[in-house]
């Protein structure tokens, strides 16, 4: 085995996942290739526990010795599982393990103390590592927590190793790693193929007169627009600004307005019976039911747009956030209580941050419904955006640009509740280091 | 020697505070409706710095008498009193929470969005007494104590449940407490991780003396870490039986192997069995 295979083993075995190339480098050097026959055994419970392993191919039956629990005493490990990690334990060097190779097996080892020195060398990365094999002993086997009290640590300074941003590459770094990619170019690949062949090979009955495939990418690609939209053309990207604009208005106001309201509505039961009511009368009121009000209500041609975006985003953030405060754990206020934490210090330190796994959730489905009434508002009163461009085409009969508007309106608005997502990640650390660590 | 013990024990005992009193205490769920008596005319005296077992069937309103003397909910009639001072009564019938008693929850409450440092510095942060960097400092030192050092910035969520309940305790003690108030805390752990769990719950008892209201299922828990262990009937709850555990203090994991731990295991294990038939014939009745 190379160099370069011993780095993408270790990149896609749990601990190693995030470490730096270089560091990673270091680390291949360490690694002894060895192969072993169907039966073999690597070592038994009890032996000196020297080295750690990684799983390169083939697989390796682990058994717990006995005094050990674990929720799987028995345990079938694969290509990337790394065990024998009692060699790198401070104060914990003999295995609590047998392992039998159960076919041909290829894997490397590295030697716990050296690879301990290396990550001296550099604590941060040490940290991290030691952190994730720390998750990794606890949630597979119920050991005494002595176990994972016996991880090493490196660094003395606060441990910022996992900010919103390495996370989110790191998450996509996985994601390319998966099958998941291929499996969304297919399907993509699928959708385009059978837009592609209805409208324009096979000319189905009803599909003729739809705008094909080519015609449309021709044209949203083309220096000189035929129906005068394209993405060389400065009005393309006015009518998404203007969308966007809208969107981050009504979006913030709904924000700003609908996490203290469903925070409240959770929180204070008399609030509650005050405003719940006149809320859930509202709520079902479908948007396009509100257009003639917001018009009259509203001057001009943007604010009843706005108007409209921002009602449907404003309920969904409020109810969900709302859901949030009612789901948190009663034992958390009562804990805060018990340390002496007014009612409002209780409001700030347990019922917000609780409540924020259900609020972002809230504000997931609030930027997607926002981009859903944008669309109606625009299509029934304003000048420029997507919407607009969507409406005005078809009475202009400008159908390859209808499909331009509605593409484009898919990857704005796919972008915009990343951004929502990415930015719950970087407020919920603990969260996403939870879900993260443990290699979910 | 245990003479000697008793006496600087006794000697302690007039400084030590976190006497819980409790007398004739009733406490009637709904009642206007199902009117559920959970505790009926129970009585306790519980001396400052005694590590008192509470055991009996399940569902006999055991969390409800914690729940009364913590403040979490009012009680019926009755009087709780904490070192001579009313804590709630006839004309408050319900406790005000504060950092004397502290409650470690059955399935922990550390707020998984702090660390566990954060944490551990909640409570004297929440009441203002002290600078920030000196609750900080008291926070890591105690989590040092402990052997908690090195999972300061770890979130809850990252350290096993062991460790987790290690830290709550801590958090706890940050507010120098008369009482701790334990509602089944092991429940959910395995046996091993239990075994050192208790141990470490002794070592941090002996550095600091408070008292500990402590409801457990496991007889082996209660006789291994009570000074008494009082033994409830079948709902509505009120103590059938005090029993004594005559084993000094500090103990360790060989008090499970004596003679006298197993005799008051049989001891033990006869009543609690009586209560919990009655509990579940009981039980059948009402289902
Ligand atoms: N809020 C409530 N309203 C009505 N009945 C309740 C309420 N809380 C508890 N009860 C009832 O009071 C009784 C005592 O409950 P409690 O939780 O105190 O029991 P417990 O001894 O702690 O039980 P366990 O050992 O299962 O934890 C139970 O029968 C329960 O159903
Ligand atoms: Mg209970």
């Amino acid at each position: 085995m190379d160099q370069n295979q011993t780095v993408a083993l270790l990149k896609r075995s749990m601990p190693f996942q995030t470490v730096p190339s270089d560091m990673l480098d270091a680390i291949a050097k360490l690694a002894r290739y060895e192969s072993y026959a169907r039966g073999d055994v690597i070592y038994h419970q009890g032996d000196f526990a020297d080295d750690v392993y990684i799983v390169s191919s083939g697989t390796v039956q682990h058994t717990l010795g006995i005094g050990f629990q674990a929720t799987h005493p028995e345990k079938i490990l694969h290509s990337g599982d790394v065990f024998g990690w009692a060699a790198v334990l401070d104060n914990q060097r003999s295995r609590l393990a047998k392992t039998v190779c159960m076919e041909r097996t290829e894997l490397i080892r590295i030697n716990g103390e050296e690879l301990i020195n290396l990550f001296r060398a550099s604590p941060e990365t040490g940290d991290i590592v030691m952190s994730r094999f720390a998750t990794m002993i606890n949630k597979e086997y119920t050991m005494p927590e002595e176990v994972a009290g016996h991880v090493p640590h490196f660094t003395q300074v606060p441990v910022t190793m996992a900010t919103g941003l390495t996370l989110t590459m790191f998450r996509l770094s996985q994601w390319l790693k998966s099958p998941k990619p291929y499996l969304m170019f297919t399907g993509f690949g699928i959708l385009l193929a059978t837009w592609y062949f209805t409208v324009e090979v096979w000319k189905l009955p009803r599909f003729v007169d739809m705008p094909g495939l080519t015609v449309v990418m021709k044209e949203w690609f083309s220096k000189d627009p035929v129906y005068g939209l394209s993405i060389y053309t400065p009005e393309y990207y006015q009518h998404i600004w203007v969308s966007v604009r809208r969107i981050l208005i009504a979006f913030f106001l709904a924000t700003v307005l609908g996490v203290p309201l469903g925070l409240f509505l959770g929180w204070s039961k008399t609030f509650r019976e005050y405003v719940f009511p006149v809320f859930e009368t509202l709520r079902p009121i479908p948007i396009l039911a509100w257009v003639p009000l917001a018009i009259l209500m509203f001057q001009g041609s943007e604010t009843p747009v706005i108007y409209l975006t921002f009602l449907a985003s404003f309920y969904a953030t409020a109810l969900n956030t709302m859901l949030g405060v009612e789901t948190i754990d009663e034992s958390y206020s009562r804990a805060a209580a018990c340390l002496g934490a007014s009612k409002w210090q209780t409001f700030k330190e347990v019922i917000v941050p609780g409540a924020m796994p259900f609020m972002f959730t809230g504000l997931q489905i609030s930027i997607g419904v926002a981009w859903f009434s944008l669309v109606a508002g625009e299509m029934v009163s304003g000048e420029f955006g997507l919407g607009y461009v969507i409406n005005t085409s078809y009475t202009m009969v400008r159908y390859p640009t209808i499909v331009i508007g509605m593409i484009t309106l898919g990857i704005v608005g796919y972008t915009s509740s990343a951004l929502v997502r990415m930015a719950g990640d970087y407020m919920m650390q603990w969260r996403v280091r939870e879900l993260a660590l443990g290699g979910r | 020697m245990s003479a000697v013990l008793q006496k600087s024990a006794k000697a302690e005992k007039g400084a030590l505070k976190g006497a819980i009193r409790i007398e004739d205490v009733v406490k009637i769920y709904d009642p206007e409706g199902a009117a559920v008596m959970a505790v009926d005319h129970c009585s306790l005296d519980i001396p400052a710095g005694e590590i008192c077992m509470i055991v009996g069937p399940s569902g006999c309103g055991k969390t409800t008498l914690l729940n009364a003397i913590a403040g979490f909910h009012s009680i019926s009639s009755g009087k709780i009193f904490l070192d001579d001072e009313l804590l709630c009564g006839p004309e408050k019938p319900m406790a005000q929470p504060g950092s004397d008693r502290i409650v470690v929850f059955q399935n922990g409450a550390l707020f998984p969005w702090k660390s566990n440092l954060d944490n551990v510095a909640f409570g004297p942060l929440m009441q203002g007494k002290l600078g920030k960097k000196e609750i900080y400092d008291k926070a890591r030192s105690m989590m040092a104590d402990a052997g908690l050092s090195g999972t300061e910035h770890n979130f809850p969520g990252e350290v096993s449940s062991g460790l987790r309940r290690r830290v709550e305790i801590v958090r706890a003690l940050m507010n120098e407490p008369k009482v701790l108030l334990f509602d089944e805390p092991y429940r959910a752990l395995d046996s091993l991780t239990k075994s050192v769990m208790h141990e470490a719950l002794l070592e941090i008892y002996y550095k600091n003396k408070v008292t500990i209201f402590f409801i457990t299922h496991d007889l082996e828990e209660a006789i291994f870490l009570g000074h008494r262990l009082v033994i409830m009937s079948s709902r509505p709850c009120k103590p059938k039986k005090i029993i004594d555990v005559d084993i000094p203090h500090p103990r360790d994991y060989s008090v499970l192997t004596s003679t006298r731990y197993r005799q008051l295991m049989d001891e033990t294990i006869e009543l609690v069995h009586e209560e919990a038939k009655k509990a579940f014939s009981a039980g059948e009745k009402e289902g």
